[in-house]
């Protein structure tokens, strides 16, 4: 893998960008209680300790949104990765993580890896991922029952792959951002933000 | 030919009208010179002329027609050949076009044939036609009236649902009316057993409060009991204590007479009890006198100390040599020793600042000394770095006069060699060469120099231009021109600002919506999975609430049902599914509830009724046993009338007394039985009699009458 190697090639770089987004979307899922605590387990990663879940249904779905997204990390055509969080009474959206991913075009599969070492990159993911620990605590309760999805942004021209269909931004209307920090592997850049709807102060 | 004899025509003619026309014109100018006979000759020429004019015009066009006649036969035999030709031609085309024609007709024939079956064809369709018409239009009524049908079907469904709506809206109001009047049931079947329970607690509290009385009783008594016992204790215990305080006098007494009788035995034993008085008594004086020598002496010696004392005084007077007589001297002197030692004192804080002072100074200069010393030694090192640099210095100067007068002995061996005229040519082209670079270098500088002196001329020249108002043209132009670029510069400028901004704003706009979400249609396409956990959640959420009203409609039915049957009786229950044993519980407490209250209202209903017969019996048998109908109109007032009474009106009335007496009330009736009343109830006091005799007194009347 990659950490035995010098630098990084693109399809380290998708791989360990991929690999981030696989545990976001878990720690995501779990701080907020879209899926029972008792369903997630404990793995060592980064040097942090993270929760993965254990619904064998909700794995299948992200190792298969995580694979398709490495393939277009890997050609550079994805833009935006989207967690979307809407409450299944009033169908609104209450919370977006944003994910907004820029990739140097000019590092294709042949160019030479370039100098960018894993433990920098490992602690720039890690304060990420605390950071997204962090975020409950001014993010307002979800006490409807809620469910996510993940929206991918990519070029118009390219190919729609089998059970993969067309969606709409799914926009909060008035939210509330925040910028989290963002990490580079040298060759892509993943800018993290979350916005959420403005609870009615009573 | 032809053309020739018409040109000379032509000529001709020309020539002859010219000549006509000029004598015109001086004809018409002699006109009024010349006579009459120029003028007849004239006329006369003029008329020849005319003549041989007309001769040559019919010459001309006899010519004319022969020409023309010539043309016409060539081109009548052109013609005619024309002609022919045509003829034949038209002969052939006549030919073909009878073929043709009767091609055409061949053709005509067929088509007629043809033509002939289409009509038929035609006409055999248009039956056809007008029957599919037909049965199109049978086909469309029957439409129709399926239409009508459906119609009237759908106002019957819509009815229909309206009445469904209706009577589920009333299913609704009667389930919620039932689930009401359960909650009041289980309301009051819980305060029923509040009730009972406090009946029992109640009931229980009595008995424990009898149970408390009955001992509080006994416990009283014993307090009693007690409170004697007490007092018979208290007065044994002051008897006890009085007889322990004698008690605890006992060993005393008993010491003392111990040592009574000790003493007692003692001064009996000693027979010398005056012996040992008078002894005691001597020790007694001796002792006496023995005190008092000791107070004497403690006195002498306490004088003698005094006089120790004053002896050391006055020796203390004569050692310290002063004039001490008396002890204010010595207070005198010691005052004196005192102020001596605050002098000394004062002198010694004195010296001891002085000192102190002293000694600042003095580290003050150490330390200025040290800086000093400091500063020696660094200006000595200067000074010997200078020393050195002035010895370097002298060296170098050393060497380089050496060196000098080296170079002046080559000199002047050269100058020696030179001499002799021996040039070497190397050194005059060095020589020279060195010469022309000098003499270059020189130049160049002084174009150099030349150049800048030029530019500053210039620079001054121009600004010399731009003040001097002597060329205010160029100056205006150049300003203006100057001004020109200046504001459009300022333009420019503002422009290039304001569009910077607004590429900010749009920037920052854009990045905006960028973080919301927003994408650019035209470049990047948003994709999910189709299978996302928010559309399968929302799908089972539609599926529960399916279920949910499933359940719902399934339930309302059965309870429907329940209603419908509940009241008939336990045994439908049973046949119904276990699990609603719960639903049916209350029903059946209710059903229950219900009979035992009918059952108690029906036996109500005949208690009512038995009373009311047997209340009916006994009155007809009292008015046909007594002969008096004996009716209660107010209370304690009875009413009675007579079998045999001659009016309806006829009654007599009874009034209970406070004391259970019966009296007699005034009435009509009662006006007309005065004596009996008289004899009766004043003299008799009996009604019972009044009673008979006016029964035997009417009865009597009816069977006269």
């Amino acid at each position: 893998m990659t950490s035995t190697l010098k630098g990084i090639t693109l399809k380290g770089s998708a791989e360990l960008v991929a690999e981030f987004f696989s545990f976001g979307i878990n720690s995501i899922l779990y701080q907020r209680g879209i899926y029972p605590p008792e369903t997630f387990t404990r793995v060592t990663h980064y040097d942090l300790s993270l929760l993965l879940t254990t619904d064998p249904k909700l794995k299948s779905y992200l190792t298969n949104v995580v694979s398709q997204l490495k393939e277009w990390l890997f050609e550079c055509t994805v833009q935006k990765l989207v967690l979307v969080i809407t409450c299944l009474e009033t169908n609104e959206v209450l919370e977006r993580w944003q994910f907004d991913i820029e990739c140097d075009k000019s590092a294709k599969e042949s160019s030479a890896p370039r100098e960018k070492s894993i433990k920098t990159i490992q602690h720039e993911i890690r304060s990420v991922i605390r950071q997204i620990t962090a975020t409950v605590t001014f993010l307002p309760l979800l006490e409807t029952p809620c469910a996510f999805d993940l929206l991918v942004y990519t070029d118009k021209d390219l190919v729609v792959p089998d059970k993969w269909e067309e969606s709409g931004p799914q926009t909060i209307d008035q939210p509330e951002e925040v910028r989290l920090h963002s990490f580079t592997t040298s060759i892509h850049k993943v800018n993290s933000m979350v916005a959420y709807k403005k609870t009615e102060s009573a | 030919m032809d053309l020739e004899d018409d040109t000379t025509i032509l000529t001709t003619l020309k020539s002859f009208n010219s000549f006509i026309s000029r004598p015109e014109h001086p004809q018409r100018l002699s006109e009024h010179s010349a006579g009459s006979g120029i003028l007849q000759s004239q006329y006369k020429r003029s008329m020849e002329l005319l003549e041989a004019a007309e001769r040559v015009h019919s010459k001309n066009r006899y010519l004319q027609l022969d020409q023309e006649k010539k043309q016409m036969e060539l081109s009548h035999k052109r013609a005619r050949f024309e002609l022919e030709r045509a003829a034949s031609d038209s002969a052939r085309d006549l030919e073909h076009e009878v073929d043709r024609n009767q091609e055409l007709l061949g053709q005509i024939k067929k088509l007629e044939e043809r033509a002939e079956e289409v009509n038929k064809k035609l006409t055999e369709q248009k039956e056809a036609n007008d029957a599919l018409q037909k049965n199109l239009e049978g086909l469309n009524k029957t439409l129709e009236e399926r239409d009508d049908k459906l119609g009237t079907a759908n106002q019957t469904i819509r009815s229909l649902k309206d009445e469904i709506r209706e009577l589920r809206q009333k299913i609704q109001n009667q389930d919620s009316k039932m689930s009401a009047q359960t909650l009041e049931n289980q309301e009051l079947q819980e305060k029923i057993d509040l009730q009972q329970r406090k009946y029992q607690e109640v009931s229980q509290l009595c008995q424990s409060l009898q149970a408390a009385q009955s001992s509080c009783s006994d416990h009283i008594i014993k307090i009693k009991e007690l409170e004697r016992r007490l007092v018979f204790q208290e007065q044994d215990f002051a008897i006890v204590k009085t007889v322990k305080s004698e008690v605890a006098r006992v060993p005393d007494l008993e010491k003392e007479l111990k040592r009574l009788r000790d003493d007692n035995a003692y001064l009996r034993l000693n027979t010398f009890l005056k012996e040992n008085c008078s002894l005691l008594k001597e020790e007694v004086e001796g002792l006496r006198k023995k005190l008092e020598r000791m107070e004497k002496t403690k006195e002498e010696l306490i004088n003698m100390e005094l006089e120790k004392e004053l002896h050391a005084w006055e020796n203390l007077g004569q050692s310290t040599g002063l004039n001490i007589r008396k002890p204010e001297d010595l207070s005198r002197e010691v005052i004196q020793i005192q102020q001596r030692e605050i002098a000394l004192k004062e002198q010694n804080y004195t010296l001891n600042s002085r000192v102190r002072s002293v000694e600042r100074s003095q580290s003050e200069l150490r330390a200025e000394l040290t800086q000093q010393h400091s500063k020696t030694l660094e200006e000595q090192k200067k000074r010997e770095a200078q020393d050195a640099l002035v010895r370097r210095l002298q060296k170098r100067v050393l060497l380089l006069t050496k060196e000098r007068d080296g170079m002046r002995a080559i000199l002047e061996s050269y100058d020696s060699e030179l001499a002799p005229t021996e040039y070497s040519p190397q050194l005059s082209k060095r020589l020279r060469e060195a010469e022309d670079i000098l003499l270059k270098t020189q130049s160049h500088n002084a174009e150099m120099e030349a150049q800048l002196t030029k530019a500053q001329e210039e620079t001054g020249t121009l600004k010399l231009q731009l003040q001097t108002v002597s060329e205010p043209a160029l100056l205006n132009s150049v300003c203006a021109c100057i001004f020109f670029l200046r504001q459009k510069i300022e333009d420019l400028e503002r422009e290039r600002q304001r569009l910077e901004e607004q590429n900010n704003i749009l920037e920052m706009r854009l990045e905006r919506h960028n973080l919301q979400g927003d994408y650019d249609p035209v470049k990047t396409r948003v994709l999910h999975l189709k299978m996302n956990p928010t559309a399968i959640a929302k799908q089972e959420r539609q599926q529960e609430v399916e279920a949910l009203r499933q359940e719902v409609t399934r339930l309302r039915d059965l309870v429907r049902s329940l209603q419908s049957g509940g009241a008939v009786g336990h045994s439908q229950d049973d046949t119904h599914n276990p699990s609603f044993s719960l639903s049916l519980a209350p029903s059946k407490e209710v059903l229950d509830l219900r009979k035992q209250m009918e059952s108690s209202e029906l036996r109500n209903q005949r208690l009512k009724e038995v009373f009311q017969r047997k209340i009916q019996e006994f009155r007809t048998v009292c008015y046909v046993l007594t002969g008096y109908q004996i009716d209660i109109t107010t209370e304690n007032q009875y009413r009675l009338t007579s079998v045999y009474a001659e009016h309806m009106d006829d009654s007599l009335l009874f009034k209970k007394g406070s004391n259970g007496s019966m009296q007699l009330m005034e009435t009509e009736f009662s006006k007309t039985l005065g004596e009996m009343v008289a004899l009766h109830l004043h003299h008799q006091k009996s009604i019972p009699a009044f009673l008979s005799a006016v029964t035997l007194d009417l009865f009597s009347r009816q069977t006269t009458v």
